[in-house]
């Protein structure tokens, strides 16, 4: 696999988003939680990077920082070679053109008092002041792209089941013909039978727009799916990143072994052992000290317990963080 | 590169008729609801006769007339007489004017001055909202009453501005805390989150995402407050604080029954306004009840 500095849309670097606890009369800050806990991953033009954990381990926040809807603790965001760390205003503008984001929830991420030709035509119209009739002809284009009739341009939201919301907030995302999109939990939203038509669809946007995706899923089968890459996270840091055929294959990290598990096989003869996980996860708000994990696993060493381990490639490509490597 | 034109071509001929937006089906429901349209035709009855009162009589408002002081209803004064010789009649759609222009006009100015203040603090928080907050404690602790005395025995001649002037300055807190708390519970929805990323300017993601969404409820929350304000002008003019004596108003008019030779033997003095003001109130809530039905996506009534 080549990798040249030239390949890589987006680049993290110990990023972290801290999220601080207030109390007492004048709000003093008494804590934080650490929903992103130094994280770093480069993702490749046209490749799509899976980013799987369970709920509240910092997917969703790890996105919404990259996309700058929150402002990150530490840590550098490179996007297309260009530090977008501490960028504001009207720079920050221009560079939201390049990426988007796509919601979870279809039913809250559009307005529902907008027409969705309006909704789908506000970007373009944010940073071209275009109008017209070009626009309306572009939206519809765009509809039908995304697999809607192109009378959908005169309804409301409210018209719609999850599965064309989705759709509608995806034709959004594409409107501005961004580089990188931000797939929050896309489908996790909708019923089984639609989430694949929207996978589908995802998959062949990405095609025909030359698409990056960061795609943020907790399920684990949607992920195999869609990825090329896989990252796994656990209470707001990485601790195994690698292509998805090596993840599913030999699993190294003790946490993505018992994830991986849990996964039904549709083989009622084919049994294989499941790793239950004691205990919770711990509070972000204060995490183990050492690795994050060593709670819950079966392997943990004496150093576990006190020393963070850091990601290492320990086999071409594959990058875990774990004592037992 | 883009085949933008072929396209249209093959397409199949689309039902292209606009759905009903949020706003035409709030409306349609809103006209269903007998009820409100009846309170609301009354509303706009009142009004219109306020309004065109020296079309409807010629009679002087204000001028005393000695010679007919507290006289009973008859053809020539339909309503009977006041303490002043005047008809009540005249004074009633006079009145009527003065305490619904006080009424409409300090609601706008409440309800936009409330609005502003409440949607900047919820939609930016922290220090804005901190800040802007405290200021809107501030206005709220002000001793109105005191106030409104005040600025009347300073000014008297400066008829109903003063009053409005002081209602509108101290009274938007109420809504300012209202719209901000629903901005704060709306702007958690990703579509605002959707709007910043697409690049939308903050002025018009409030304006364009969050206003219409908390709209509703700021226009029912006004319909309380105009019948309050109503309320409030009769109140402080009965006491004798509120618009001066020479111009009539609805509570003007029902101050001698401050009396008890009038509360007891002259009911037509201040029963006409006290009717009259009882129905606006009873309009204008049954209104501000329809439109928190039409609203409501829920309601089929």
């Amino acid at each position: 696999m080549r990798q040249t500095k030239d390949d890589i849309l987006l680049e993290i670097n110990n990023l972290k988003m801290y999220y601080p606890i207030r109390a007492g009369f004048f709000q003093r800050k008494v804590g934080d939680v650490k929903a992103v806990d130094d994280i770093s991953l480069q993702l490749k033009y046209g490749e799509t990077l899976g980013l799987v954990g369970e709920s509240g381990c910092g997917k969703s926040s790890a996105g919404k920082t990259i996309l700058r809807l929150q402002n990150p603790t530490e840590g550098e965001i490179i996007f297309q070679g260009k530090d977008i760390t501490k960028v504001k205003g009207n720079e920050l503008r221009q560079i939201r053109r390049e990426m988007q984001m796509v919601f979870q929830d279809p039913y809250a991420s559009l307005n529902p008092k907008m027409m969705v030709g309006d909704i789908i035509s506000e970007p373009i119209r944010n940073y071209t002041g275009q109008k017209s009739k070009d626009l309306k002809d572009e939206v519809m284009e765009l509809l039908e792209k995304v697999g809607l009739t192109s009378d959908t341009y005169y309804k409301y939201p409210h018209e719609f089941s999850g599965g064309q919301r989705q759709r509608v907030g995806i034709a959004r995302a594409l409107a501005l013909r961004p580089k990188l999109i931000i797939a929050d939990e896309p489908v996790s939203a909708l019923d089984v039978s639609v989430q694949s038509q929207v996978l589908n669809l995802l998959e062949d946007l990405q095609e025909e727009f030359n698409l990056t995706y960061l795609f943020i899923a907790h399920n684990l089968s949607v992920v195999k799916h869609v990825s090329d890459r896989i990252g796994v996270m656990y209470l707001g840091r990485i601790v195994e990143l690698t292509d998805k055929n090596s993840l599913y294959e030999e699993p190294l990290h003790p946490y993505t072994q018992a994830l991986l598990s849990a996964i039904p096989i549709p083989d009622p003869k084919k049994r294989k052992e499941r790793i239950v996980l004691e205990g919770d996860v711990p509070s972000p708000a204060n995490p183990p000290l050492g690795c994050a994990f060593h709670p819950r696993c079966k392997h943990a060493l004496p150093e576990c317990k006190e020393v963070r381990p850091l990601m290492k490639e320990v086999k071409p490509g594959h990058q875990v963080a774990c004592h037992l490597y | 590169m883009d085949p933008v034109v072929e396209h249209n071509t093959t397409k199949i001929p689309l039902n292209h008729q606009k759905s009903p937006s949020p706003w035409v089906i709030a409306r349609r429901k809103f006209l269903k609801n007998k009820i409100a349209m009846i309170a609301l035709v009354f509303l706009v009855f009142i009004t219109v006769i306020s309004f065109l009162a020296p079309y409807i009589t010629t009679e002087d408002p204000a001028k005393v007339n000695i010679a007919k002081l507290m006289k009973a209803p008859s053809a020539d004064n339909w309503l009977g007489t006041d303490n002043g010789g005047r008809d009540i009649f005249t004074r009633l759609l006079y009145g009527g004017r003065v305490s619904l222009t006080i009424g409409f006009i300090a609601t706008l100015n409440i309800t936009i001055i409330g609005t502003l203040i409440g949607a900047v603090a919820g939609y930016f928080g922290g220090k804005v909202d901190a800040w802007l907050m405290r200021f809107t404690d501030f206005i709220m602790v002000f001793p109105f009453l005191i106030f409104v005395i005040v600025l009347n025995a300073i000014f008297p001649k400066s008829g109903i501005s003063a009053l409005i002037f002081v209602i509108s300055v101290l009274g938007w807190g109420g809504v300012a805390r209202l719209v901000r708390s629903k901005v704060l519970s709306e702007k958690e929805n990703d579509y605002i989150a959707a709007a910043i990323s697409i690049g939308t300017p903050a002025s018009k993601v409030i304006y364009k995402h969050l206003l219409p969404n908390v709209i509703s409820t700021v226009i029912v929350q006004a319909t309380i407050l105009l019948a309050s304000m109503i309320v409030f002008e009769t109140g402080i003019s009965f006491l004798g604080f509120g618009v001066p004596q020479t111009i009539p108003s609805w509570g003007n008019m029902i101050s001698p029954a401050r009396n008890p030779n009038v509360i007891q033997f002259k009911p037509w003095i201040w029963m006409p306004p006290g009717i009259v003001l009882t129905l606006t109130i009873l309009s204008v809530n049954f209104v501000g009840e329809g439109l928190k039905d039409a609203f409501n996506p829920k309601s089929n009534r």
